[in-house]
């Protein structure tokens, strides 16, 4: 490791070099408030338990006291545009279809039919009525019961309420969410301060560009945690350095259930003080996945000119005539820094004018060893256009690599990276002798921090 | 390989459409998703209901009875309801504008 990691010592230990509130002291743009933010509250520095992640009790707990609690993302608006069209969500052993209703009306089923209890719906798609393929028991879309062949054997159901039972539904930037406690936060308490850091991203005019799935051999959290820190970039994704502040990341928490992480792009990595502004330039652009254009070519960096101005400028331009509109007000960490939130529990979204990714982990059915990793970009179009439909989910066999998913460009080698990480953590755990982990005090805190809101949903 | 031409103008389909045809005694669908034409078996292959009228979304086709999404480009289905995939046929243009089929 470089000799340079020298941290200032106490609470307030942080790495040498310019940390990213220092880079937005450089901003020639006025400073949005919620960039300023820098909240990280001390959390303690205790090892967690490596059950948290390896056993079946632990996972018994968050089925029984944290997924019936907490608001969960289902899907996009736009994966239901219609009236009738339905995406089946199925969370550990719970199935919920979730139904557009109205224009501006979604509702959530349980999806379970009150006959004999098959799954009323099998996956996504389109439905005037529900019917069930088992005996036909029949539903309009808003669950009214509309009848069973053979009503005569039946009427000992007159009286009862067949209506299908409901759970909560709310979006927010075009997510749908569902909770299924009755009595619990409304969503926009839950989501607080993340509709006010997104206000500049109108999330729910973006369209759905990707959608990539496959199963990882490794707990859900073990998947989100491997995007909750850029302390692994050094030894995971070194090719990345010569464009990444990985060690002046900055990490946040705001309440119970919201974190982010913010790692300055376009500057090199501390652990590498050689790099000039052109390697930058050029690397950025090339394996980064992010930026508005992949092609180095033709771009030479302006005398006096940072990398760092140069391809937030460059991505101003670009994203700009993309969206059809100026971005004026776009400052140059938010056209190019990795600035990623956590939702709690299994969600992640990115800051950006284009090209925002997003991450969900899901609890793999039943099995607390392996879970579905499911990544989104989510695109703008041309003012004034008709928004684009939505991508259909491309679906990886176990076996695929993410570079294998063309249409998440430059991310699926960076993806491949982290897999390899993932499911290696799991089996390391299990044979772990120490049978706890370790975390950094600050790089690390994020990943305390979930530990520590899922902690207070199970002991509550 | 016989060419058939189904007496269906192509430009008269517009996207989303299925159009059921009946050629050499088979009960055929041609469907119009992302700007290309699809040709499969007009039977769903859960329970051989009529496939006509079924929701298209991007290149799948939604059974309007029990809602099985079958892959336009291949015939094959998503979730449990069946696994057998539906037949498909290559659509092309003929000189006159029609859309033909390749039966067997
Ligand atoms: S189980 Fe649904 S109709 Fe019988
Ligand atoms: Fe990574």
């Amino acid at each position: 490791m470089s000799e340079l990691i020298k941290v200032k010592q106490q609470g307030e230990a942080r790495c040498e070099g310019l940390s990213y509130q220092d880079l937005l002291d450089n901003e020639t743009i006025e400073v949005p408030a919620y960039l300023r933010e820098d909240t990280n509250p001390y959390m303690g520095d205790e090892d967690l338990s490596v059950d948290r992640w390896i056993s079946r009790d632990f996972h018994e707990l968050e089925k029984q006291k944290l997924w019936p609690k907490v608001w969960q993302m289902t899907c996009r608006e736009e994966d239901i545009p219609e009236v009738g069209d339905h995406h089946v969500y199925e969370i550990v052993d719970q199935s919920i279809i979730v139904t557009r209703t109205g224009e501006n009306e979604i509702k959530a089923f349980i999806n379970s039919c009150l006959h004999r209890g098959r799954i009323l719906r099998d996956c996504d798609g389109h439905a005037e009525e529900f019917v069930c393929p088992f005996h036909g028991a029949t539903w309009d879309i808003n669950g009214n019961f509309k009848g069973i062949p053979c009503k005569w054997d039946f009427s000992h159901l007159d009286q009862k309420d067949m209506s299908l039972p409901q759970v909560k539904v709310d979006t927010w930037g075009g997510f749908v969410f569902i909770n299924f406690d009755e009595n619990c936060q409304s969503l926009e308490d839950y989501l607080n301060p993340l509709p006010e850091h997104f206000s500049r991203f109108p999330l729910h005019d973006y369209y759905k560009g990707a959608h990539v799935q496959r199963v990882v051999q490794c707990n859900w959290k073990v998947g989100a945690e491997a995007f909750m820190e850029s302390f692994h970039t050094l030894e995971t994704h070194s090719e990345i350095l010569t464009f990444t502040g990985d060690a002046n990341s900055q990490y946040d928490t705001f309440g119970d259930h919201v974190s982010r992480s913010v790692t300055p792009m376009g500057v090199a990595s501390p652990h590498m003080p050689e790099v000039t502004e052109e390697e930058t330039m050029r690397d950025i652009l090339e394996l980064s996945g992010r930026m508005a254009t992949d092609n180095a070519e033709g771009h030479a960096m302006p005398e006096g000119l940072t990398a760092r101005s140069y391809i937030a400028e460059t991505n101003r331009e670009m994203f700009s005539e993309l969206i059809g509109e100026p971005l004026d007000q776009a400052t140059q960490s938010e056209l190019e820094d990795a600035i990623l939130y956590m939702l709690f529990p299994n969600t992640q979204v990115w800051i950006g004018y284009n090209g925002n990714i997003v991450y969900r982990f899901l609890p793999n059915g039943d099995d607390h060893n392996s879970c579905i990793f499911e990544t989104m970009i989510l695109m703008r179009y041309p003012k004034g256009t008709q928004k684009p439909e939505p991508a259909e989910k491309n679906i990886l066999r176990p076996d695929q690599a993410f570079s294998e998913a063309p249409e998440i460009g430059g991310l699926g080698p960076v993806f491949d990276q982290d897999d390899s990480n993932m499911a290696a953590v799991q089996k390391g755990m299990i044979a772990s002798r120490k049978g706890a982990v370790s975390l950094a005090s600050y790089q690390e805190s994020r990943i305390r921090h979930l530990h520590q809101t899922i902690d207070k949903y199970l002991n509550a | 390989m016989a060419i058939t031409d189904t007496l269906i103008p192509a430009v008269d389909i517009s996207d989303k459409q299925t159009v059921p045809v009946t050629l050499n005694g088979k009960n055929i669908l041609i469907c119009k998703a992302n700007g290309e034409f699809y040709a499969v078996d007009n039977q769903c292959t859960h329970q051989r209901a009529e496939l006509t009228g079924g929701r298209i979304r991007n290149c799948y086709l939604a059974c309007p009875l029990h809602g099985v999404r079958f892959d336009l480009r291949t015939g094959q289905p998503l979730g449990e309801l069946t696994r057998v995939p539906l037949k498909t046929y290559d659509v092309s243009l003929a000189d006159n504008g029609n859309l033909q089929l390749e039966l067997d």
